[in-house]
């Protein structure tokens, strides 16, 4: 729904998205909360540019009034960012998620390390990077045709778990530090925030428009499924995570049935319902025929 | 002294008068010496008056007059830093040191942390410049290294300069500070210059500096406090009730946060942000080089 919408506002995606970023200086007068949503927004921005991002020419130049001739055009600090992210990547798995990892990687980029100060939550960002970076590669890759169409609900939510989670495997000996830091009461609403983007992408791309209780449903179902198996991958040591990939399957089909369940739960609940509401209309509509008959027929029936 | 400082008001408005008044509006903060107006020229040379004065009980003077806060904004200054092993770090106008003692420390202690992982680069040498126009500053800095023992310990070195003309090369700091220091300079635009070229790629600017406060009944009481009790506090502990009367006035004539922050941007800066503390009575802006 959040992609669904987001395609009827926006149009054409990525052209609106460039004209939606905002130029620097930014000035801010509390630095914590407005530069890390700053951050969040325009980083996703960035990502769906990535592969083009590399001739950094602002379409705005500089960034005081009048002086442009002085300076020749840089790339937006939020680029930047980006690109130390993108190459501190790669230490993590020597690393880990740390600051001396994005150390490294401003190293590669060219840049003093210094700018690591400038995150402001520094592992935190490299791990909200990665899950962004993951989501936009899944949603690549469902986009270049992946054939979905001659599975079964159920396979295709197995197939794209499992490619969202084989993302994850060159970092699998430092991921259950990510998940610590993703935990972290500070980072939860993030954290929250990104998985269920995922979900529903996931479920999006199996081809679901529902808009109703069910919507929320689907979504925290997959969610669970999503999280417990991300977490088995955590110790598993079988070749090429087979017993992951079963243990995913397994889970689909029990939310399936799951699902079947709660949808028999509600046709019951229904019932009941009506069965309940008439004997209530009848024992109304009894009342107010006595009252009226105490009146003495003067007022008519009620009808209400 | 007072009849000097009458005679020089007098005399220096004269000029300032005659000058174009435009000129004077641009370059206000140049010929403030407090709320006097004085000539360019003679700026420093007064400001380094005030800093010859005070040297000695600087610090003291420091903690009385904050009761004690300076020492946790300083630490928030560092903190924003970050400091890393291997990193080359300039203060302005750091003359005692407080500011470079601190990241020295925080350097040593995260080392001794990441010695466990050894990246090979990082097994550079850690240097923190302190830099300040001031040799009576300085002085004390040297003192107070000798005392913790450090005065041999090359990261850290004692330079005498000016922050408007700085003697390092272009891109060679990963970091730049300047902590109540930026008040004091004649030409703000030319010290932000000087940061900005010194600084490399992804280099942090730093800037701690009393500031204005907009909150509408503890504005009042900060303004009692500072024209009423700071002036005699000097008078009490230094012996120099002018060269307090002069700080407090300096405070209310550098420009606002915002202004400020703009100014940074002129130079080239980017994500110039700005942090008040104690409301509005001291103020962090950093921004980064690109």
């Amino acid at each position: 729904m959040y992609r669904t919408a987001a395609k009827r506002l926006l149009g054409a995606g990525l052209i609106t998205n460039r004209l939606l970023r905002i130029r620097s200086p930014k000035l801010t007068s509390t630095i914590i909360p407005s530069s890390h949503t700053s951050n969040l927004c325009t980083q996703s921005m960035v990502n769906t540019e990535s592969p083009i991002s590399n001739q950094s020419g602002p379409t705005a130049a500089s960034t005081a009034t009048g002086e442009g001739t002085r300076r020749k055009p840089r790339p937006e600090i939020q680029e930047e960012q980006a690109r130390v992210l993108s190459a501190s990547l790669r230490h993590v798995p020597r690393l880990g998620w740390t600051e001396e990892a994005m150390m490294a990687g401003s190293r590669d980029v060219g840049v003093s390390p210094s700018i690591v100060g400038s995150f402001s939550r520094k592992e935190t960002a490299l791990v909200e990077y990665f899950m962004d970076e993951c989501l936009q590669l899944l949603i690549d890759r469902v986009d270049s045709g992946l054939d979905l169409q001659n599975m079964i609900p159920s396979e295709r939510i197995s197939k794209l778990v499992r490619i969202r989670l084989e993302m994850q495997v060159p970092y699998m000996s430092k991921w259950p530090q990510a998940l610590s830091i993703q935990a972290h009461p500070v980072n939860v609403p993030t954290s929250f925030k990104q998985r269920a983007m995922l979900v529903d992408e996931i479920w999006h791309s199996v081809g679901d428009g529902a808009s109703d209780l069910d919507w929320y449903v689907k979504r925290t179902v997959l969610g669970g499924v999503y999280s417990t198996t991300e977490i088995y991958m955590l110790t598993d040591d079988s070749p090429e995570y087979r017993d992951t990939w079963a243990f995913l399957d397994d889970r689909v089909k029990d939310a399936f049935d799951l699902k079947k369940s709660i949808q028999e739960a509600k046709y019951f609940a229904q019932d009941i319902g009506a069965g309940v509401g008439k004997s209530f209309e009848g024992l109304m509509n009894g009342v107010m025929h006595t009252m009226s008959t105490r009146r003495g027929g003067g007022g008519s029936s009620s009808t209400f | 002294m007072a009849f000097r400082s009458i005679s020089r008001r007098f005399g220096s408005r004269l000029l300032t008068y005659r000058s174009s008044s435009l000129a004077s509006l641009l370059h206000s903060h140049a010929t403030s010496f407090g709320f006097q107006e004085v000539k360019e020229e003679e700026k420093s040379k007064l400001v380094g008056n005030v800093f010859t004065n005070v040297a000695s009980s600087y610090d003291i003077m420091n903690d009385v007059m904050s009761g004690g806060l300076h020492r946790l904004w300083k630490e928030r200054l560092v903190g924003k830093l970050s400091p890393f092993t291997g990193m080359k770090h300039l203060d302005v106008a750091g003359g005692t040191g407080d500011v470079a003692f601190r990241i020295f420390d925080a350097v040593n202690s995260v080392k001794r942390r990441a010695l466990r992982k050894v990246d090979e680069e990082s097994l550079e040498e850690t240097q923190i410049y302190v830099c300040d126009i001031n040799p009576n500053m300085l002085n004390v800095g040297k003192q107070r290294a000798a005392e913790r023992g450090l005065s041999d310990n090359k990261s850290l070195v004692w330079v005498e300069g000016d922050a408007e003309a700085l003697s390092f090369d272009d891109n060679s700091m990963d970091g730049y500070t300047i902590a109540f220091g930026i008040r004091n300079v004649t030409h703000i635009e030319k010290a932000l210059a000087e940061a900005y070229r010194v600084l490399k790629r992804g280099g942090r600017f730093l800037c701690l500096e009393l500031s204005h406060v907009d909150i509408p009944i503890f504005k009042d009481v900060y303004d009692l406090y500072s024209f009423k009790v700071i002036p005699n506090l000097g008078e009490l502990i230094a012996g120099d009730r002018d060269s307090y009367q002069y700080l407090v006035e300096s405070v209310r004539r550098f420009p606002p946060q915002e202004k400020f922050a703009t100014m940074i941007a002129d130079v080239g800066f980017e994500k110039v942000e700005y942090e008040n503390l104690v409301g509005g009575v001291v103020a962090i802006h950093s921004a980064i080089k690109l």
